[in-house]
C-alpha cells in the first residue's frame, strides 16, 4: 500500500457517505456542463440557421412597426441585392390548438427561391407554392410536432388580421430545428380586401440576400439611407445579429441560470467541507497518531486534501461523462429539445468538459482545505492528549 | 538522580531539569518540574505514578511529541529541542516506535499495511515495505494475520500489530503509554512478555508509562513520579515498595511477583 492505497482506502471507510457526496458533486457537475452547452449551443444554432450574405431590413422603432410595401422595389434595385422578400407577420394559430406555436408569414411567393437557396427546399414544393395561392410551405420541426404531411389542409386563424385562413402545404423546409411557417402574401392580402379593408399594403420584415459577404455592410448602409428621413426609418441587421438580438432575452435569462447554478455549486462545496469536517473529527485520534510516528504536517494536509479531491475529480468526471452522454444521446435523437426551443441545442464541447473538470477539482479543494489545514496545523501533543 | 553535562555522556535519553508547563486561561499548570534522568541504550524502563503525576506530560518529551517548557532533553544523542516541528516529525520516524493505549490502528487497512505505515515515510519501496511489515509480525507472533482487519482481531492481537508497527522501522526507542491499560490479565502478560522480548533479545530501548504493577516484574527500572516531580531517594523507594506490595499481595495474589530475575533478564532491575 502507498500513499494513493492510503487515500482510496480511507475513501471506502464509509462507502455510503462517500457514495452520497459524490452523487451531489455529480450532479452539480453535470448541471453545470449542461447549462454552459447552452450559449454554444445557441451559438451553432445561431450559425445553422443565419446566413452571412442574408440581411434583415426592420423598421428602426422596432419589430412591431411597420414599411411600405413599395420599399421591397427600391431594395431590388440597388446594387449587390441578389433577391429580397418582404414578410408581413400572420401570427397564425393552429386551429385545434388554440394559440400560436410557430412563427408564421406572408410572403412574397416568387422571391423565396432567390433569398433562401441555401434552405434548399425542394423544386417541385417551390413550383406547387407559386402555382397555389393557398399553399404553404412548413419548416420540418413543425411539419413533425404536428405530424403534418405535404397535400394536408390545415387552418390557421390569424390573431392579427381577423382571418382564417384554409391552407394546403405544398412543401416542407428541409431542417430539423424550423418551426416557420410561410404563405402566401397575396393569399392574405385577398381574405383582408374580402373583409372590406384595403389590404396589406406593407412590410414588417425585409430579407435582402446581398451578391457577395464582403458587400453585405454596403449593403446594410444603403438600405438604410434609402429610408432616411422618412417616418419608417429602417435599421439592418446580418440575420446572425438579427437572431440573436431576437433572442437576447434568452442570454440574460441564460445568466441566470448560470448564477444559479454557481450557487448551487457553492452549496454542493459547503456539503462537501462539511462532510469533510466530519471525517477529519472522526478520525483525529488516527491523525494524531500519524503525526505522532512521524507523518509531517504537509503529508496530513496533503493526504486528507487528496481524499475530498479524488472523490470530488472522479465524481465530476462522472458528471461531465453523464453531460457528454445526454449530448450523444440528444445528437441521436434530432439535436435538441423543442420544449426548451432555441435553449434546447446541448452540445459539450472539449471547453466545457474541461471547465466541468476543473469545477469539479476546485470544489474538491475548496470543501477538503479548511478540514485538512486544521488537522494538520494542530499541535500533536494536544491532539494526542484530547483523543487518550 | 544526579546527571552528568549531555556532552560528556551517552545515554540513549538524558534528561536535564526538564519543565512543562500549560497554561489554560489565565490558569498555569505545572505538568512537570526540573526533572532530571537518564536511561542507557536497551533498558526497559516504567514510569508510575497516580493520575496526573506528569508520565504521560514526561513520555511525550522523550518521544519528541512535545516540547519542554525549560530544560534540556536528548534522545539518541540529538538535542530535540532544537528540532523545527518538520524535523522533530522526521526524527520520531527514524528515531522511536510509538505504542497506545487503545491500539490506534487504522479500521480500513489490513494487519500488515498497518504495520508498514511507518515505512512509508521512508525510501523502501512497495515490496520491501510489505516484507519488513511481514517479519516485524513475524516478530510478535501473529505472521498468519497480516492480511486481517482490526475488527477481526483480539484486543491482545491488535495491541501486537501496535507493537510490530512501533518495531518496524527499527526505532531506537519504543514509547509506550498504558500498552496493558485496555487488555485483560492474559493479554496484558502476554504483551509485557512481549516488550521485555523485545528489549532483552532485540537490545530495544523501552519507556513505558503503566499503572499496572504488573510490569514491575518485567521492566529493569521503575521511575515514580508525583504531582510532576520525579520522586528521589526515600520517596522512590517508599512508593516502589507500595507498588510492589500492590503486585505481590493485593492486587494480584500471593506469588505473582518473582523473586528473582526472568532468564531472558540480561541486566537487573533497578
Amino acid at each position: 500500500m502507498g500513499y494513493a492505497g492510503f487515500v482510496y482506502a480511507n475513501l471506502l471507510r464509509n462507502p455510503l457517505r462517500s457514495a452520497l457526496t459524490g452523487c451531489a458533486v455529480a450532479l452539480a457537475v453535470l448541471l453545470v456542463c449542461l447549462l454552459l452547452t447552452m450559449p454554444a449551443g445557441l451559438d451553432a444554432l445561431l450559425t445553422r440557421v443565419a446566413s452571412d450574405t442574408r440581411v434583415g431590413v426592420i423598421n428602426k422603432s422596432g419589430l412591431v412597426f411597420w414599411m411600405p410595401y413599395s420599399l421591397m422595389r427600391k431594395i431590388r434595385a440597388l446594387d449587390d441585392v441578389a433577391d429580397a422578400v418582404g414578410m408581413v407577420w400572420f401570427g397564425g394559430a393552429f386551429e385545434e390548438q388554440g394559440k400560436v406555436t410557430f412563427p408564421s408569414f406572408a410572403v412574397e411567393v416568387e422571391h423565396i427561391p432567390g433569398t433562401y437557396p441555401d434552405y434548399a427546399v425542394a423544386p417541385e414544393a417551390l413550383a406547387a407554392f407559386a402555382r397555389y395561392r393557398d399553399g404553404a410551405i412548413v419548416g420540418r420541426q413543425t411539419m413533425r410536432k404536428y405530424r403534418w404531411k405535404v397535400g394536408d389542409r390545415v387552418t390557421l386563424r390569424s390573431n392579427i388580421w381577423n382571418v382564417n385562413l384554409d391552407l394546403r402545404i405544398v412543401g416542407e423546409i428541409p431542417r430539423d430545428g424550423s418551426p416557420i411557417v410561410w404563405i402566401n402574401r397575396d393569399y392574405l392580402d385577398e381574405a383582408i380586401k374580402a373583409q372590406g379593408q384595403a389590404g396589406l399594403g406593407i412590410v414588417m420584415i425585409v430579407w435582402v440576400r446581398v451578391a457577395s459577404p464582403d458587400r453585405v455592410n454596403s449593403v446594410m448602409l444603403r438600405v438604410d439611407e434609402l429610408t432616411r428621413n422618412t417616418d419608417y426609418e429602417t435599421t439592418s441587421q446580418t440575420e446572425k445579429t438579427f437572431f440573436s438580438n431576437f433572442l437576447g432575452s434568452l442570454q440574460g435569462f441564460l445568466q441566470i441560470l448560470l448564477m444559479v447554478t454557481a450557487l448551487v455549486s457553492l452549496c454542493i462545496v459547503f456539503i462537501a467541507a462539511n462532510t469533510a469536517s466530519m471525517a477529519v473529527r472522526e478520525r483525529s485520534g488516527e491523525i494524531g497518531v500519524l503525526r505522532a510516528i512521524g507523518f509531517r504536517r504537509r503529508m496530513i494536509f496533503a493526504l486528507l486534501l487528496g481524499e475530498t479531491v479524488v472523490l470530488s475529480w472522479a465524481a465530476g468526471s462522472v458528471g461531465v461523462g453523464l453531460a457528454w452522454l445526454a449530448t450523444k444521446s440528444l445528437a441521436q435523437m434530432g439535436g435538441s429539445i423543442a420544449a426548451l426551443g432555441p435553449l434546447g441545442g446541448f452540445i459539450v464541447t472539449p471547453r466545457v468538459i474541461f471547465q466541468g473538470l476543473l469545477l469539479s477539482l476546485a470544489i474538491g479543494v475548496f470543501a477538503g482545505f479548511a478540514p485538512a489545514y486544521g488537522a494538520a496545523r494542530r499541535p500533536v501533543a494536544d491532539t494526542l492528549r484530547e483523543v487518550f | 538522580m544526579s546527571v552528568g553535562s549531555p556532552a560528556a555522556a551517552s545515554p540513549l535519553i538524558l534528561l536535564h531539569r526538564v519543565s512543562r508547563l500549560y497554561r489554560r486561561g489565565i490558569d498555569e499548570i505545572h505538568a512537570l518540574e526540573a526533572c532530571s534522568l537518564r536511561v542507557e541504550r536497551g533498558r526497559f524502563v516504567a514510569f508510575m505514578g497516580p493520575s496526573g503525576s506528569g508520565k504521560s506530560t514526561l513520555l511525550n518529551l522523550v518521544s519528541g511529541i512535545d516540547r519542554p517548557t525549560s530544560g534540556e532533553v536528548w534522545v539518541a544523542g540529538q538535542e530535540l529541542n532544537r528540532l523545527t516541528e518538520d524535523e522533530l516529525a522526521r526524527w520520531r520516524a527514524r528515531h522511536v516506535g510509538l505504542i497506545f493505549q487503545f491500539f490506534n490502528l487504522v479500521p480500513v487497512l489490513s494487519a500488515r499495511d498497518n504495520v508498514a505505515l511507518p515505512l512509508l515515510l521512508t525510501h523502501f519501496g512497495r515490496s520491501e515495505r510489505q516484507r519488513r511489515a511481514e517479519i516485524a509480525l513475524r516478530v510478535v507472533g501473529l505472521e498468519d494475520r497480516h492480511q486481517h482487519l482490526q475488527r477481526i482481531l483480539s484486543g491482545g492481537e491488535q495491541q501486537r500489530v501496535a507493537i510490530a508497527r512501533a518495531l518496524v522501522s527499527d526505532p531506537d526507542l519504543i514509547v509506550a503509554d498504558e500498552p496493558t491499560g485496555d487488555l485483560d490479565a492474559r493479554n496484558a502478560e502476554g504483551v509485557l512478555s512481549l516488550l521485555r522480548k523485545l528489549s532483552a533479545e532485540f537490545g530495544k530501548t523501552i519507556v513505558m508509562v503503566t499503572h499496572d504493577p504488573r510490569a514491575l516484574r518485567f521492566v529493569d527500572e521503575v521511575f515514580h513520579l508525583d504531582k510532576g516531580v520525579l520522586l528521589e531517594g526515600e520517596e522512590a523507594e517508599r512508593a516502589g515498595e507500595a507498588m510492589r506490595v500492590a503486585a505481590g499481595g493485593g492486587l494480584l495474589g500471593e506469588g505473582a511477583l518473582p523473586t528473582q530475575a526472568p532468564g531472558w533478564a540480561k541486566t537487573p532491575r533497578g
